[in-house]
């Protein structure tokens, strides 16, 4: 029932606004025909307004135009109609038509004249702005809608393995959180997040020959089969380069538990040998900051 | 620099700013004599043009002015621009100046020269004007409003290559006060594109007008004003231009403080009135513009205003050329400071026979600089143009040059 009431009075309400809005076109059309007119042949169609104001004479006339091929006679009355007409139009709507349109100043355009910048051509931006701003907005709207399906595309490609089947493209549960971490890391997370890095070391250690088999035999097959290959990063054995990182305010040598600092034959050897080697070799500046630190 | 010359001597209060300007600019000093000598009861220099002075040597350094105790021979030796450098009187880097309560004088009776010399400044040239002298609109004595300077004299800089950080603010508005005198107006002017030498100007055709803008304002009395003025003028000049928009300002009155016995800090209302301001600009960025302002004895009808400045702009338009006579003389003074190359510029018939362009070509040639090649202008030549050929001097921006 409420639908059926709300589409009545949308049917009232549209007439009334097709009432009002005829004549004003008119009344323009009328002006600029004059004006065209005046520059140049009057135009034979018949008018509108004639054909408001008297219907039975555009009838006639429309006739008189099919009937005589010169139409020379049609053209003359209906030049006469039309400056009667205009002439009356033209002196109560010259104002009215212009004033009201061109009031309405938008804010925009007054602050961009009235601050105190000095703009070198008079004010671009207020006769542009409305149609270049929809423009840019639909043209803004435009591009990001293509950046966002570049996005979703580029995503889909990446992470198309990740999903079970076709029928739902957006990763879900254990998925979504594997898509989340490559992105990570395509963000530049160094590891993934669910790597694991606490393991037994046999675990470890299988996994790492498993991994070391596996490139093997690639890199063989390849050479086989005459394919060129990366050439194989070097693992650079941080743990091994003998020196452990160590804490800020730490001692430089031996291990610090307890409240003690545990020096054990190595550390002393190489203290020892240092410092003798310091002594004789290097100077006498080294030793003493040596000595300080310790 | 330019000690050993002999002072140029000239006579009379007529041109006065000018050639105080042309003096700063190219380094002579200068002896004006008989100022106002023949007048019995204000013989001497004017309270606008004293203001004038000591707006000079805010924005210079080490200027000297001697004044005979007449106030009828003026000696001014002029020193550098400096613009608005601190320790110079400048604080904050904006140097505060303060125009007397007897000014009859519009603001760009001060704007317009000190523009003309803000390029040749060694630093930005920031100034506040401020105090019971500011006149914002334009005045019965014949100067511009500062909108207009805005709007149709400042950006003729940017045709010299001068337009970086150019701004004039209008902070607070005020017509004429009682009598034409006095103002509550605040304005702030920034000129921040100091150059070595403006380029050479040809401007030669001046097209046709594509848009008219305007400032209507009305300061302490009804917003209505403003919509009759706008409506008289669009009458006018909408079948004319259709481009044509006039943006509404409604201010309140300025206070101004008008201590009394009883309280000290008592303050009342100055410089009520409206006007209009307008600028039609052509499709070739030539500008010309017109001002009326409600007279401050009042009585005007602001239909009449409104129409009175269509019809302004519309002969000032009609007078043809590429320059409106407000603007004549600070074209002409910024083609002779640019370099040592002919500029050319179409200029009116009438515009160039007005007295105080002849006046100002007469004091530039004193100056040193070289006479005007005046012919008439090629093409179809409607409204009887002339070409005027103007040789830059080459000084340009002596601060500049150092620095």
């Amino acid at each position: 029932m409420v639908v059926k009431r709300k589409r009545e009075t949308t049917v009232v309400s549209k007439p009334k606004a097709k009432e009002d809005s005829p004549p004003a076109v008119d009344n323009a059309q009328d002006v600029f025909r004059k004006l065209f007119e005046a520059q140049f042949e009057p135009l034979d169609l018949p008018a509108p307004t004639a054909k408001a104001a008297k219907p039975s004479n555009s009838d006639e006339d429309e006739e008189d135009d099919d009937s005589d091929d010169s139409g020379s006679e049609g053209d003359w009355d209906g030049m006469s109609d039309i400056s009667d007409e205009s002439n009356q139009v033209e002196v109560v709507e010259h104002t009215d038509a212009r004033a009201a349109p061109a009031d309405r100043m938008d804010k925009k355009a007054w602050k961009a004249f009235m601050s105190g910048k000095v703009v070198s051509s008079l004010d671009k931006p207020t006769t542009k702005p409305e149609p270049s701003s929809k423009k840019e907005e639909e043209e803004d709207s435009h591009d990001m809608m293509n950046l966002k399906h570049d996005l979703s595309l580029q995503r889909l490609l990446t992470e198309s393995h990740l999903l079970d089947s076709a029928d739902d493209l957006a990763p879900t549960g254990k998925n979504r959180l594997k898509a989340l971490d490559l992105r990570m890391q395509s963000l530049g997370a160094k590891d993934s997040l669910y790597a694991q890095n606490k393991m037994p070391t046999a675990h470890r250690r299988g996994i790492k020959a498993k991994a070391a088999t596996k490139e093997d035999k690639r890199r063989r097959e390849a050479k086989e089969n005459g394919i060129i290959l990366e050439k194989p990063s070097k693992v650079t054995k941080s743990s091994n380069n003998g020196r452990r990182e160590r804490g800020v305010n730490g001692a430089s040598v031996g291990k610090f538990s307890g409240g003690t600092l545990n020096l054990n034959k190595q550390d002393i050897e190489r203290v020892q040998s240092s410092g003798r080697r310091m002594a004789g070799g290097r100077g006498k500046g080294k030793p003493k900051s040596r000595g300080g630190k310790r | 620099m330019a000690t050993s010359q002999p002072p140029l001597r000239f006579t009379g209060h007529h041109n006065l700013v000018y050639r105080l300007v042309l003096s700063t600019l190219t380094g002579r000093t200068i002896h004006i004599s008989q100022i106002r000598s023949s007048s019995p009861t204000n013989p001497g220099l004017a309270p606008h043009e004293i203001s004038f002075i000591r707006l000079l040597d805010a924005v210079t350094n080490g200027s000297q002015v001697e004044i005979s105790y007449t106030g009828t021979i003026l000696v001014y030796k002029p020193g550098l621009i400096t613009g608005s450098t601190s320790g110079t009187g400048a604080s904050g880097g904006m140097i505060n100046y303060e125009l007397p309560s007897n000014c009859n004088r519009g603001l760009s009776y001060y704007l317009i020269p000190l523009c003309l010399m803000a390029p040749f400044a060694k630093a930005p040239m920031k100034v506040f004007f401020s105090g019971p002298g500011v006149i914002t609109s334009s005045t019965p004595t014949g100067d511009m409003s500062v909108d207009s300077v805005r709007t149709a004299i400042l950006p003729l800089y940017n045709q010299f290559g001068i337009f970086n950080n150019i701004e004039l603010r209008i902070l607070k508005r005020s017509n004429p006060g009682p009598t034409g005198r006095g103002g509550g107006g605040e304005v702030q002017l920034v000129f921040g594109h100091q150059v070595r030498l403006p380029k050479t100007l040809h401007l030669m055709n001046a097209g046709r007008i594509k848009r008219i803008r305007g400032v209507v304002y009305s300061v302490g009395v009804s917003g209505s004003n403003n919509a009759r003025m706008i409506e008289t003028a669009r009458g006018i000049l909408n079948p004319l231009s259709p481009d044509t928009y006039i943006f509404s300002d409604v201010a309140n009155a300025p206070l101004v403080p008008a201590p009394d016995k009883t309280n000290p800090q008592a303050k009342r209302k100055i410089g009520l009135g409206f006007g209009l301001s307008l600028v039609a600009e052509s499709s070739t960025g030539c500008l010309f513009s017109a001002d009326v302002a409600s007279p401050p004895s009042g009585g005007t009808a602001p239909e009449d205003i409104g129409k009175q400045c269509a019809y302004q702009l519309l002969e000032n338009v009609a007078k043809g050329g590429c320059v409106a006579p407000a603007a004549a003389a600070t074209m002409f003074t910024l083609m002779t400071m640019g370099s040592e190359d002919v500029g050319r510029l179409q200029v009116g018939r009438e515009v160039i026979a007005d007295p105080s362009v002849i006046q100002l070509a007469r004091d530039l040639s004193k100056f040193g600089a070289p006479g005007w090649g005046i012919r008439d202008a090629a093409g179809e030549n409607e409204h009887g143009d002339v070409i005027v050929s103007v040789v830059g001097r080459g000084i340009g921006n002596v601060g500049r040059k150092v620095a």
